[in-house]
């Protein structure tokens, strides 16, 4: 396996524009939909990130689950902003698993700053995890 | 301490492929029920983000959504069409002005499929 930590990708961003976001907050069950989703950069992030960091990982992506994500929200998410984005793989390896073999763990941070005033508004943090076999 | 408590679904299959619009996850094991069966899995299943987004979401109405510093989650099981999910939750004393938000959520059989937690600022 060769490793990507340290690996940093190109930069991106994407609108958080009225009806993506109305769209986004009816489908997590949100009532209020003019308020940005906490978990709104997840669509930055599978929608514009092209191509994405983990596309040069080599997985099988049908052995790849989600293990975790975590979201520091430092400025305001708000409709009308753009954010642009970058990643960087911060961790990438393996480990023996009980029940999945030998796992590969991949942990992608990303930090999206607003276009105009260049704040840094939210940092991502995403751990991928390829199983040795199915589960 | 305070515990809270929220329930969702039954999630169906038009709730993940709602969410699979919305987000731009296309994995086809999501909606592509013959894709899911070659990979090995019975069904389609929710994105772990669907869950962590309804509880995310959850939160930030009952808080605020400025009161959101942090949030994170664990993913533990799978989702699958027709599951009910019930969220609980402790809030713990708030520290310097932040408050810890732990909560997990589980499927109607009991299993865990996701635990989390959130940091809040809270007004006192």
């Amino acid at each position: 396996m060769m490793s990507l930590e340290g690996k940093v990708g190109p930069e991106w961003s994407f609108p958080i524009d009225e009806s993506k976001v109305r769209e986004f907050a009816r489908a997590v069950f949100q009532d209020d939909p003019t308020r940005v989703p906490p978990t709104f950069p997840a669509y930055g992030t599978y929608a514009y990130e092209r191509p994405g960091l983990l596309a040069e990982a080599g997985l099988d992506w049908t052995r790849v689950l989600h293990g975790e994500q975590e979201y520091e929200y430092l400025g305001p998410m708000q409709v009308g902003q753009r954010l642009v984005c970058r990643s960087r793989i911060t961790a990438d390896y393996e480990k023996e698993g009980r029940r999945g073999g030998t796992m590969r763990f991949i942990v992608q941070e990303t930090e999206m700053h607003d276009a105009e005033t260049g704040e840094l508004v939210i940092r991502a943090r995403s751990t991928m995890i390829e199983t040795g076999r199915t589960l | 301490m305070t515990g809270l408590e929220a329930r969702f679904g039954p999630i169906t299959r038009t709730h993940i492929v709602r969410y699979a619009g919305a987000s731009g996850d296309l994995n086809p094991i999501h909606h592509d029920e013959i894709y899911a069966r070659q990979a090995g899995q019975p069904s389609v299943f929710a994105h772990g983000m669907l869950s962590a987004g309804l509880a995310a979401a959850w939160v930030g109405e009952r808080f605020g959504m400025e009161a959101l510093q942090r949030f994170s989650v664990r993913f533990a099981a799978r989702v699958w069409p027709g599951d009910r999910l019930e969220l609980r939750g402790e809030l713990e004393e708030a520290e310097e002005g932040l408050s810890e938000l732990r909560f997990s959520m589980t499927r109607q059989d009991g299993e865990v499929v996701v635990t989390g937690s959130a940091t809040l600022r809270l007004e006192t």
